[in-house]
This record gives C-alpha cells, sequence and structure tokens, in this order.
C-alpha cells in the first residue's frame, strides 16, 4: 500500500547545493512521487531581495540563497528542502554557513512554511541514508524499500549526469538531459588554442549572475573552459594528495582538487580561481593553489566576486588574464620554431654531422 | 627538520590566548623542558602578521603567526598548537603557519595535538613526544600546577569584572588582579597552587566596594580568541568596567579547558556548552561549529536571568559569528535584551568602537531605569 504524501510539490532554492545535486535531488523526489518547484534564475532583483534579510557581513551566495526562498515563497510553496550538509567525511566538514543554513534561514525569514531539514554529519555517524530517510520521513513516507527505491533512481540520473560532463558537454544541457532521461555523449572536441581550468564552487560558477556569465565569456574568447565537472572525484583525490595535501573542506575537490589534476597533467595554460568576497574556505584554498602554481610557473588569477561586482572591470581583467596567457604561448612556439629553424640552416650549411 | 631534535635541546613556545601563558608554562617547565613566551600581543605584532599571511583570513590566525615568528625569534625551536578540525578555519591554522614559516626560513618542529574526538589521549601524547618525560609524578605535578593556575587566574577575572565597576578607589581591583597574576606565575609546588584561589578571593574581598551601587549587567559573546585577547578586543572589559558596567563573560578558559579534556563521565554539573545547546533549542537545533551556538545559548540564558545586554564580538569574516550576527536579532527581539554586534579587525579605530559601546551602555542604562 502506499503512504499518503505529507507535502505534494516541494520547493528547491536554485542556489547552493542545487548546482552539484539537482540530479540526484531530481530522481529522489519523483521516484517518491513529489513534486519539484524550482526558483526562477537568479536576477539583480533576487539578490537585493536577499541582501535585505541576511547581515551585510553574510557572503554572496548565502544572500543570493535567501532571495530565492523569497521567491519560492511568493509562488506559494509550502515545503522548501533546506539540506544541512554538515560533514561529507569523517573530519571533514562543510563551511559554517552551509552547515547552519536552516538556522540562517528559519531565523531571518519571518513567514509561515515548513523547512523540510535533513542532516548530513559523517563525522557524528548521520550517513547518507539516514540524510534520505529523514526527508522523507518530512514528506510522510517511511517505508524503507520505497526509500532505497527512490535513492537508486536518484542515483542513476546523477551517474548519467556525471558521465555526461566527464564526456565534455556543457553543465546546462547535461543537466537538461539527464533529467529528461537521455544521454548523449561527445564525440568531436573542438581544439582551441588555449585552455583554462576554472576553480570555484559550483554555486558560483554555474549560476550565470553570480559568475557574470564567465565561462562563456572566456569561450567566446576562443578559449577551452574545464571545470571541476569535468574530472571524477577520486582522480581530483589522489591529485590533491600527489601534491601532499589533505582534503580538509568538504568542497574541497572542486576547487583544489580539480586544479592540483590539472597543475599536475600540464593540460591546461592558465588557472581562474572564482569566489566569493568573504569566503572563509577559498580564502585558504586558493592561497594553497597559489603556492603550487609559483613553484611549477603556473599562471593564476583570483576572481572576487560580491553583489556590486562590475562587468565591466571584471571583463578587462579576464581579457588581460587571457592576452598574458596568448603571449606567453605564442612566445613558447616561437621559440621552439627558431630551434628548429637554426637546426636546418645548420644541416643545409653541413655544420652538423 | 634534518636531525631529530633532542628533547633536552627543545624550547618550545605556544601562541598566546588570554593569559594561558601562564599554565601552559607549568605544566612545560614541571616536565623538565624549556620555555619561552612570545611577547604580549601587540601593533607590532599585528603587523608581522599581517605582512606575513594572505589577505582573506581571520584575525586570530595573523596574531597566531605573529607569535610564532616572535618565539622563533628568540630561539624557540619547538611550536605546539592545537586544532580542531571541523569547527572552522581553525582547522587549518597549523598547516599554513607551517608552510609560510617554512617558506620564511625557519626551522623548526611544529607539535600539533587534536582537540576533537580524541582529547586526552593526543594530549598527553603531544607533551611525551615534546619533552619524552616517563615520570608520572612530573605529569601530576604538571596538570596539577596548570589547573590549579588556571582556575586561580580564571577566579580572579571573575571578581576583577564584579569588583571593578563598584570599586571605592579606581584601579585597586585591576592592581589586585595584576599582583595575583604574579603570583600564579611564580607559584612552584603543587600545595601553593591548590591554595591560589581560595587566596585569591579572600584577597578581593578586602577591596573597599560600594555594595548599594545600581550597575547594569552585560554578557560578552562571541569568538573565543578575541573574548580571552584583550589586545584584540581593545580592552573591552577593562573599559566596561571603567564606565560602571558589570561585565560577566561565559566563556572562561578553564572552563572550555574542562569540557574538552574531560571525559563526560566525570562531570559533576551540567557543563557550559551543554547548557547552551539546550537554551539555544529554540533558534538552532545543529551545532555548526565555532561559537555560534554558545552566543545564541549564552544570549537567551541571559534574558531570562535579568542581565541588562549583550554584546557580541566576533573578527572580521568569521564564519561561525555571522551565522550568529544572523540569528542574533531575532533572539533580540523575541526574549527582548538588546545586543550590539562589533566586528573586529586590524584596522578598527578605537575612538568609533568606544561611542558605539557608549552608545549602547547609555541605552541600557536608560532601559533600565524605566522598568
Amino acid at each position: 500500500m502506499k503512504q499518503q504524501l505529507i507535502y505534494k510539490k516541494i520547493g528547491i532554492p536554485k542556489a547552493l547545493s542545487y548546482y552539484n545535486n539537482y540530479p540526484f535531488y531530481y530522481g529522489f523526489f519523483t521516484s517518491l512521487g513529489v513534486e519539484i518547484v524550482l526558483s526562477d534564475k537568479t536576477t539583480t532583483a533576487i539578490i537585493n531581495t536577499g541582501t535585505k534579510y541576511v547581515v551585510s557581513d553574510t557572503c554572496l551566495p548565502i544572500k543570493v540563497y535567501a532571495g530565492h526562498i523569497i521567491n519560492l515563497l511568493d509562488k506559494g510553496c509550502e515545503a522548501i528542502f533546506i539540506p544541512s550538509l554538515q560533514s561529507t567525511g569523517y573530519k571533514i566538514n562543510n563551511c559554517s554557513k552551509i552547515r547552519g543554513l536552516p538556522e540562517i534561514i528559519r531565523n531571518v525569514i519571518n513567514r509561515p512554511f515548513t523547512m523540510i531539514e535533513p542532516t548530513l554529519d559523517k563525522t557524528e555517524n548521520i550517513n547518507f541514508y539516514d540524510f534520505c530517510a529523514e526527508t522523507a520521513k518530512a514528506l510522510g513516507i517511511t517505508d524503507k524499500k520505497e526509500i532505497k527505491k527512490a535513492i537508486s533512481f536518484g542515483w542513476e540520473i546523477y551517474d548519467k549526469f556525471m558521465e555526461m560532463t566527464q564526456s565534455g558537454i556543457n553543465y546546462k544541457e547535461a543537466l537538461d538531459n539527464a533529467i529528461n532521461g537521455k544521454f548523449i555523449k561527445k564525440t568531436v572536441d573542438i581544439v582551441k588554442p588555449l585552455s583554462v581550468v576554472i576553480m570555484g564552487h559550483g554555486y558560483n560558477l554555474f549560476d550565470e549572475r553570480i559568475s557574470l556569465n564567465l565561462i562563456k565569456k572566456l569561450e567566446k574568447m576562443n578559449v577551452k573552459v574545464y571545470t571541476s565537472l569535468n574530472i571524477p572525484r577520486e582522480k581530483s583525490l589522489s591529485a590533491l594528495k600527489q601534491l601532499g595535501e589533505v582534503q580538509y573542506w568538504a568542497n574541497e575537490l572542486e576547487l583544489t582538487g580539480t586544479a592540483a589534476y590539472y597543475l599536475l597533467k600540464k593540460k591546461v595554460d592558465g588557472i581562474i580561481a572564482l569566489s566569493a568576497f568573504g569566503c572563509g574556505p577559498d580564502s585558504l584554498m586558493v592561497d594553497e593553489i597559489s603556492y603550487h602554481c609559483k613553484e611549477k610557473g603556473m599562471p593564476l588569477i583570483h576572481l572576487t566576486i560580491d553583489e556590486h561586482t562590475g562587468e565591466a572591470g571584471f571583463v578587462t581583467r579576464i581579457e588581460a588574464f587571457i592576452d598574458m596567457l596568448m603571449r606567453k604561448k605564442r612566445s613558447l612556439i616561437v621559440k621552439k620554431a627558431d630551434v628548429v629553424k637554426i637546426k636546418r640552416e645548420k644541416i643545409l650549411t653541413g655544420t652538423v654531422k | 627538520m634534518k636531525e631529530k631534535l633532542n628533547a633536552k635541546d627543545r624550547i618550545i613556545a605556544w601562541p598566546r590566548m588570554g593569559r594561558i601563558d601562564i599554565p601552559l608554562k607549568a605544566l612545560v617547565q614541571a616536565l623538565g623542558a624549556k620555555v619561552v613566551i612570545p611577547p604580549a600581543n601587540s601593533n607590532e605584532a599585528l603587523e608581522i602578521g599581517v605582512r606575513n599571511s594572505i589577505e582573506g583570513i581571520c584575525l586570530p590566525y595573523k596574531l597566531n603567526l605573529a607569535n610564532y615568528i616572535m618565539a622563533l625569534d628568540k630561539g624557540a625551536n619547538t611550536l605546539m598548537m592545537f586544532q580542531a578540525p571541523g569547527s572552522c578555519r581553525l582547522g587549518n591554522y597549523t598547516k599554513m603557519a607551517q608552510k609560510t614559516l617554512k617558506q620564511m626560513g625557519y626551522d623548526f618542529d611544529m607539535v600539533i595535538f587534536d582537540m576533537y574526538k580524541s582529547k586526552m589521549v593526543q594530549t598527553l601524547q603531544a607533551f611525551w613526544h615534546v619533552t619524552h618525560c616517563l615520570n608520572p609524578y612530573c605529569y601530576y605535578k604538571g596538570f596539577s600546577l596548570g589547573f590549579n593556575k588556571l582556575f586561580a587566574i580564571d577566579t580572579a577575572e571573575r571578581l576583577l569584572f564584579y569588583t571593578r565597576p563598584r570599586e571605592i578607589n579606581k584601579g585597586d581591583a585591576e592592581k589586585c588582579y595584576h599582583k595575583w597574576l604574579k603570583i600564579a606565575d611564580e607559584t612552584n609546588s603543587v600545595l601553593k597552587a591548590k591554595r591560589l584561589k581560595r587566596q585569591v578571593i579572600e584577597d578581593f574581598k578586602k577591596i573597599p566596594i560600594d555594595k548599594n551601587k545600581k550597575v547594569p549587567k552585560v554578557y560578552l559573546t562571541g569568538e573565543f580568541f578575541v573574548l580571552l585577547d584583550p589586545y584584540t578586543n581593545q580592552n573591552i572589559e577593562k573599559e566596561l568596567g571603567e564606565m560602571g558596567v558589570e561585565v560577566q563573560r561565559q566563556i572562561m578558559f578553564s572552563d572550555w579547558l574542562e569540557h574538552v579534556l574531560k571525559p563526560s563521565i566525570f562531570y559533576r554539573k551540567e557543563s557550559h556548552r551543554k547548557r547552551c545547546v539546550r537554551y539555544a533549542k529554540q533558534y538552532m537545533k545543529r551545532a555548526i561549529g565555532g561559537e555560534c551556538i554558545e552566543t545564541i545559548g549564552d544570549t537567551v540564558y541571559a534574558a531570562k536571568h535579568g542581565i541588562d545586554g549583550i554584546i557580541h564580538i566576533s573578527p572580521f569574516s568569521c564564519m561561525p559569528e555571522i551565522v550568529a550576527q544572523n540569528i542574533l536579532p531575532k533572539v533580540s527581539k523575541n526574549e527582548n535584551i538588546p545586543v550590539l554586534s562589533l566586528v573586529l579587525d586590524e584596522q578598527t579605530g578605537k575612538a568609533g568602537y568606544l561611542t558605539r559601546i557608549e552608545a549602547f551602555i547609555d541605552l541600557i542604562k536608560r532601559r533600565k531605569n524605566n522598568y
């Protein structure tokens, strides 16, 4: 017998964990029979509303999150999914603000709605299954079989999504396809003169308003962009270990791990670090990577964003960085060409035996 | 380090935090090692710290790093520091400091012990590693000396907070406090150390005070390091005391240490943290690292126990305290208690800071007279 759902619709704000985990959430909730209501795309209006609710010292992603919650409430959502991802491994914790997301939202937004606030805390032995079971319980489902089925369906969609992004398909296309149950693979890879890796949290990077469309801007400049979604987690973890670092933050692999992988492979010409102003973990992680970059001679630019970031200044900095990479690469190629030229001349004149 | 350091050659130093140097010195010296104490935090120390650390890191790290550098310059070769992975950026301090100091060309050995989920065993291991002392009596003597001194200092501090706004001759309490700090530092036997606490209480009783004076009470909450370090918080306790306000601070070093080190079976009464979790329940359902839950819990507790106001201080960009700042307005409204949030960084001007505190104290006094 099917259990009665308490809430037929659940709101998921398009911010923070949405960007990395939405494929899983989608599979999980649809399998349980819950309809998902998403908030609108991030706009300046949403950021401004969010800013009104939280104190000024809070970082941009949290402000955006608050704005999305208001957006969902305006849409008439009764239940909103606000997870507290405390730690994803033993002693591997998240940033305090992500850990205390439900606490912030509960206390800053004074409007009646139900928060579905499961906790994931592997340090305290609250595992992933408990996390999912808590969510399902809040929706009125306690049947173990059904929950397990929902989890496996969630992973199925998530795995498809990851496989697609790892083959080189961009974030949006992969997400759309994964949710519609399709699977596509990129066969032809266009070679571009320059390639960079962006180290940044998914919620900064894939949000077009927050990142000011950074990926598209780079692609327009004829630059190939790699992100954390292009490599599997294990590889980035092992790359991190190879550099002699230990994972400390839950989302460290998105930043340091990814950068470390490309740094060691020497696949890219430069690294772009994108972080929100006042971000605690980022300040450490970018410093860590820039230390290794200096050792290995890899150019790195650190872009900081907040709600006031002017687009013109942002673009100028990226352009200057790309120009610099271009000049560096060109000079390398010219040097190589010169060597070949000299050799050929020597052969012709008979000085080389 | 190329060759391993002999236990005898070790000269130990640790970062400053409040008056932690006195008990730690007693402990390490009892175990038979040499000690260097870095000079107190000052503008000079801060400058060194700022110059050698990254921009985005929080203030306590900058001062810690400066302490290390100054201690190494004074001849230390072993640095000790605890860490607590899972709280906040604190867990990364040692890792970063080690890297920075190596880059600067210092030669040293860093001994780190976890204060999270392994506690006592690791702490003992760390001290064994540093001193190679096998005599259990030395450990007993060291820990007993350290703890007793700590309790005495904390008691003196509490009494100082109580006496300062009420004293008839200005400066008596301050003088008494410094006298006992010096005595505590010089005490070298367990018996005397055990007697310290009672002596401190008796001595403070001798200071003439005006018992009938109406004194507003203010709770100080916020980040641990900033609360304990008088340089960083611009001596807020003294300023408040001189304005005629009784300061109460719930986060004391000994309480925290006891909570961290003691196995929970030995608790005689409810620990501070447990009380905070209980009181904060309405606002927070889970601990999120740092001292966030303590801040909220203390605020609710204060409101229910006749305290007139809360001053919440935190370093700039401290993650747990930003969450606390977000929650505090609602607590303040629901529990009907005024709250002042102060954010400190290396550029805080003292004049502006004092103006805000004065305005807040005025508000509290007016509010108190109306009721």
